[in-house]
């Protein structure tokens, strides 16, 4: 057991505040703070103190209080009050202004602190305040209420112990996640029996990665040996999020108050500082040099001057006795702070003051602005910080990601293509959907009785190989509601994709029915409920690309189906008819579709439990977990027959076009960050005129790379921008208007990669440079194929 | 512990004012819940659309602009030059520090001198001054702008108030007290009055007339009758009044015997000391001493003729490097002699006139082709 050695890493928890049962771990109990959050900066009596600290961090400030304080101490030609009272002025307005924003934060935290929270003690339900809440006790958490912090999920209302949760205000993904209960505890469904739960969790210490948790619940039953669980981010309801289309869940709290990973984030963040402001420090430093080489020089000429006696002191000007016997050196020292006092204006003190109130009065006029107005959500913009106003308009790149913000995010089955064979469930016709009655339409010939057999468990791969969830209420809205169906269901799911399959798949005759105790139901062609059992769901990720699912037939034949992106697909693939299907996804892609194959694996039973075991070892560990995973998928993964593929339309964006090109009209370049087949891409870009008719089109991708190497490559497209830019200048300067030509990037993944990858030689900078000088002569840059962590790297 | 001390340093090292969002922090989402319904006013101020004037320089703007400064300029640069030229102005340097001047023999004078050493100048003015003459002394590479100097005073003894006249300014360092007498007038400034005495005589025909010069109305107003006070007490004996103090240390009398023949000059309110006691801003300043008024309409005030100049030599500049001088001069509605002014304007009108042509010329050669790029869109 891992916990002994590496306990400081890793906190344990007593669900409910038991103590485990003697003979088992002893733990050093920790200490965690309540749950209360603290977003204000100060407190009562540090106040002052502390904002007065914080704004003497400025340079200016600081430079202005060291001019008070010189003034005060020597005999200066101005009056301290000159420079004091300015000083005085900016101080305590800032500090006003500082006081009520932390004051509001005060009322907020106290809101938020002081919210009520329902949680179980002795079996019973108890309100109290949300600051209450300690690590360990189990809350109840209702239908669209937001989670007071970071629960494991224990059980919910729903029968399958699953919950739907949005985390919009977490990450901004409005689609709902499903999130699942603790397998030993999704059974207790009262107060009762959640209070007769004895477990400890295990789980490592906060950090502020949303996506990641790993942690191991113990349940005791009685006097037995613990039943260790994994748990994962899956189990994990997080702070800030709201849970919706489910009654009520309850939850044992594990993360609490500063600690959640919501409140971790918020920390995380650093001041931004505008280009204005750095450059004005910049200045006042410039400035700051030439005040003190000015007194300087002023007291070497003062010193020459005067070094004749008669102009030192002449007979109407005397000295006094102190002045007579006071240090040369320190005279000299003085008469240096008081050059340096006497030329101080030279950093206008009224610059700051004006810069301030006129990035203050420019954020109320942003949220004033009426055409920045809403309609439908009545909202006006809304100003986080005055500091980067004025960076508004100096935009020079805009990353976009192409799913959900160039398009609507909202999926439309298109067709399937089974070995080569196209299926297409309906046409549509003046923008209005007419639905095929009587099933499919065949644009290839009728495929023989092998075929026949594909087909059918092509449908029933699409069926089963996916996560949604099949809510009978109707009532809700928001969701896609499907109104083909006889009886009235939804379709839920975190990815619209699935839900635009399955719905397809309806039409073309096969219903997914529900999934009820680990088996799914699915309805055919012929009206016959056909049972699944559902023994193993390989999750969507965006590094593998792909998903998978075993599943029991009622004749007991174990299928694995699995269901991903082509260039995930295609490498596993053992038999089928890959050229026929890969050349109708590369024509699909080129129509602006998303494409996915499905493939599948017949497995026996002693694969079966093979597998069973090296997943259970994998997901039980604490560390690595995701790496152990993720190699066990990939030795799962592999040996497929290929059934076929879909296409999914995703369609663009209200005004997405226009919006774009208005974009690149104010000279701003758009990026476009997908994770799409380059096909696809282009053709979502030329829709949306980000790339226009008349735009070159640069291509850095693998193929290319393969037959030439990278280095010509890069040079050759370098060679290409600079001769453009070149050409450009000697136009723009001869006064003649040009139709200036725009460069579209289009670069994949894979070659991007081959970049970013530091190399032994060390040519890798210059690579980069050379990436990067291409980029910024391009109006457009598309890159396509693009895992996440690629998409951060940009 | 990790935790604690994890959690602690989160919390310190907040960030310093970028998360301005009040609330954004803690809330979360906690501040969507509640929707806003209001539109911002649709009013000229928020909405940014109070009339607003902005100058789009234009060659059509800026070409007249530049000829309507030069063609003002011009005139009103010739003007001021004229009327200055026309002002009559003459001036002595009578230091002697050559050796051929008559009073070079004074040249190393001391301050208690009795008699003062006196020294005769004659020269000729070549114009008659027609209007009232000014008769100033010029100083040069004299600071009275120096700071020890300037701040070497005590205004409230000047304007009469009594504890400030027994109990000078710290200021007045070192000529405050002297024999532990506060002095009166304390400071270096009053100390280092100007103490020559000029006579101005017309020679004609080997006879010397005096020409009347008067004292009063040398200084501003408010000087006289705000500024400067002598002290108050029982009867108006200045002796009694400013019993208790002593003379300053370079001055050969009190400041109650300045002029005690009028009492109205006498004291503080001795309109030379109250010259003198505006300080000059640069090294080399001239001060007014005398008026000389036009007695009848019919004769200049001073005829073009010879004149000798009687000094009584008291000041001592030799030690300092400095310079001493006598000025007369005529006044115009535009104040002293000073052609500076009106050239600066004639230049001035002159460079705007120069560049007017020089831009004018460059549009109408050039501009045509750039009228489409001056605003790009």
């Amino acid at each position: 057991c891992a916990g002994e050695e590496n306990w400081v890493d890793s906190r344990t928890i007593y669900v409910g505040h038991r103590e485990p049962p003697p003979g088992a771990e002893a733990y050093i109990p920790q200490r965690f703070p309540d749950n209360r959050i603290v977003s204000s900066k100060y407190t009562f009596w540090n106040f002052i103190p502390k904002n007065l600290f914080e704004q003497f961090r400025r340079i200016a400030n600081f430079y202005f209080l060291i001019i008070f304080l010189v003034q005060l101490i020597i005999d200066t030609p101005t009056s301290p009050v000159t420079s004091g009272l300015p000083l005085l002025f900016v101080i305590t307005v800032t500090a006003i202004k500082q006081g009520y924003e932390d004051w509001l934060r005060h009322k907020a935290d106290n809101a938020i602190n002081h919210c009520p929270v329902h949680f179980i003690q002795h079996g019973k339900l108890v309100r109290k305040q949300s600051r209450k809440l300690r690590v360990g006790d189990i809350v109840m958490v209702k239908e669209d209420e937001k989670f007071p912090c970071d629960l494991i999920f224990l059980s919910s209302s729903r029968g399958d112990g699953t919950c739907f949760v949005t985390t919009t205000s977490l990450d901004g993904e409005s689609s709902h996640k499903t999130y699942y209960a603790v397998q030993d505890t999704k059974a207790f469904h009262n107060e009762q029996e959640i209070d007769a739960l004895h477990a400890t969790i295990e789980c490592e210490q906060p950090q502020p990665d949303l996506y990641k948790f790993v942690g191991r619940i113990n349940v005791y039953h009685d006097r037995n040996e613990p039943i260790a669980r994994p748990l994962g981010s899956e189990n994990l309801l997080l702070r800030g999020a709201t849970l919706k289309n489910t009654e009520k869940i309850f939850g044992v709290a594990i993360y609490t108050g500063m600690e959640t990973k919501m409140a971790l984030n918020y920390q995380s963040k650093s001041q931004k500082r505008s280009a204005v402001e750095k450059s004005m420090n910049v200045f006042l430093v410039v400035y700051l040099c030439i005040l003190v080489s000015k007194a300087l020089i002023n007291t070497v000429l003062k010193y020459a001057w005067q070094s004749e006696p008669f102009r030192d002191e002449p007979w109407y000007n005397q000295k006094t006795e102190p002045e007579k016997k006071r240090n040369l050196f320190l005279q000299a020292f003085t008469d240096f702070l008081a050059f340096m006092v006497l030329f101080n204006y030279i950093i206008p003190v009224s610059m700051y003051v004006t810069v301030e109130m006129q990035k203050f009065l420019g954020s109320y006029f942003i949220a004033w602005d009426e055409e920045m107005f809403d309609e439908d959500t009545g909202e006006g913009p809304l100003v986080n910080t005055s500091d980067l106003n004025e960076e508004l308009g100096q935009i020079e790149y805009v990353f976009t990601d192409k799913t959900g913000t160039l398009t609507e995010n909202n999926m439309e089955f298109v067709e399937c293509c089974i070995e080569g064979h196209v299926y297409v469930p309906h046409v549509i016709c003046n923008g209005q959907i007419l639905h095929d009655c009587t099933g499919i339409d065949m644009i290839d010939s009728s495929p023989g009785s092998s075929g026949k057999e594909r087909e059918e468990l092509f449908f029933r791969a699409l069926c089963l190989c996916h996560t949604v969830q099949v809510k009978d209420d109707d009532s809700v809205d928001g969701l896609k509601k499907n109104q083909m169906s006889r009886r009235s269901c939804i379709y839920i799911s975190s990815s619209p994709d699935e839900v635009a399959l399955v719905e397809g798949i309806q039409r073309l005759g096969y219903t997914y029915l529900r999934l009820k105790d680990n088996y799914m139901e699915i309805l055919n062609r012929e009206n016959n409920i056909e049972k699944f059992e559902l023994l193993e769901v390989f999750s969507f990720d965006s590094v593998r690309r792909r998903m998978s699912v075993i599943v029991k037939s009622s004749t007991g034949d174990i299928f694995l189906f699995c269901k991903g992106a082509d260039s995930s697909i295609f490498p596993r693939v053992k038999e089928g008819k890959i050229d026929q299907v890969r050349s109708r996804v590369e024509r699909n892609a080129v129509e602006g579709l998303r494409t996915l194959c499905v493939a599948y694996k017949k497995l026996t039973a002693e694969e079966y439990s093979k597998v069973q075991k090296l997943l259970q070892s994998a997901k039980l560990a604490l560390q690595d977990r995701e790496k152990k995973l993720a190699e066990v998928y990939e030795k799962i993964e592999r040996d497929f027959i290929l059934l076929g593929a879909t296409a999914v339309e995703d369609r663009l964006q209200e005004k997405a076009a226009d919006t774009i090109e208005a974009l690149q009209k104010a000279g701003i370049k758009v990026w476009v960050l997908t994770g799409d087949k380059m096909e696809t891409a282009a053709a979502t870009c030329y829709a949306c005129k980000l790339f226009r008719r008349n735009t070159q089109i640069l291509e850095l991708t693998t193929k290319k790379i393969e037959e030439q190497s990278l280095h010509d490559v890069l040079f050759d497209l370098n060679k290409t921008v600079i001769r453009q830019n070149g050409s450009l200048t000697r136009d723009t300067f001869s006064g003649l208007s040009t139709d200036t030509q725009d460069y579209g990037l289009i670069i994949d993944g894979a070659a991007l990669s081959l970049i970013m990858k530091p190399r032994h030689d060390g040519s890798s900078g210059n690579y980069r440079e050379i990436f990067l000088n291409i980029c910024r002569n391009c109006s457009a840059v598309l890159c396509c194929r693009m895992a996440p962590l690629q998409k951060a790297q940009v | 512990m990790a935790v604690n001390y994890s959690a602690k340093e989160e919390a310190d090292g907040h960030p310093s004012g970028g998360v301005g969002v009040p609330g954004g922090g803690a809330v979360g989402g906690g501040g969507g819940g509640a929707v806003k319904t209001r539109k911002p006013d649709n009013t000229a101020f928020k909405q940014q659309r109070l009339p607003a004037w902005q100058p789009i320089l234009t060659a059509g703007t800026v070409l007249p602009a530049f000829f309507i400064i030069g063609l003002i300029f011009i005139p009103i640069g010739i003007g001021i030059f004229v009327t200055s030229n026309n002002i009559r102005e003459y001036e002595i340097d009578y230091t002697g520090t050559e050796p051929s001047s008559p009073c070079n023999k004074c040249l190393n004078v001391s301050w208690d001198s009795t008699p003062p050493c006196t020294c005769t100048i004659n020269f000729t003015l070549e114009h008659s001054f027609e209007s009232n003459v000014f008769m100033y002394y010029g100083l040069s590479n004299f600071y009275q702008n120096h700071r020890r100097y300037v701040k070497s005073r005590d205004d409230s003894q000047l304007n009469g108030d009594n504890s400030s006249l027994l109990n000078p300014s710290k200021e007045c360092e070192p000529y405050r007290t002297n024999e532990d007498k506060p002095i009166a007038p304390c400071g270096a400034i009053a100390n280092s009055m100007f103490n020559d005495t000029l006579k101005l005589y017309r020679i004609d025909n080997d006879t010397r007339t005096p020409i009347p010069l008067i004292k009063k109305g040398i200084a501003w107003w408010t000087d006289k009758n705000v500024k400067f006070r002598n002290p108050t007490g029982d009867g108006n004996n200045l002796t009694a009044l400013f019993q208790g103090t002593t003379k300053p240390v370079n001055w050969p009398k009190p400041v109650y015997m300045l002029d005690p023949a009028e009492p109205d000059n006498n004291g503080f309110i001795n309109e030379d000391f109250i010259v003198w006691m505006r300080t000059a801003a640069l090294p080399t300043f001239r001060k007014l001493y005398r008026l000389i008024e036009r007695k009848n309409n019919l004769q200049p005030t001073l005829q073009a003729g010879r004149y000798s100049l009687d000094i009584a030599y008291n000041y001592p500049v030799h030690s300092f490097d400095g310079r001493k001088r006598m000025i007369l001069s005529t006044i115009s509605w535009m104040g002293g002699k000073n052609p500076f002014l009106g050239i600066a304007y004639i230049t001035v009108g002159s460079i705007c006139f120069f560049l007017g042509v020089v831009l004018l010329f460059i549009h109408h050669k050039y501009g045509n082709r750039n009228t489409s790029a001056d605003i790009p869109n």
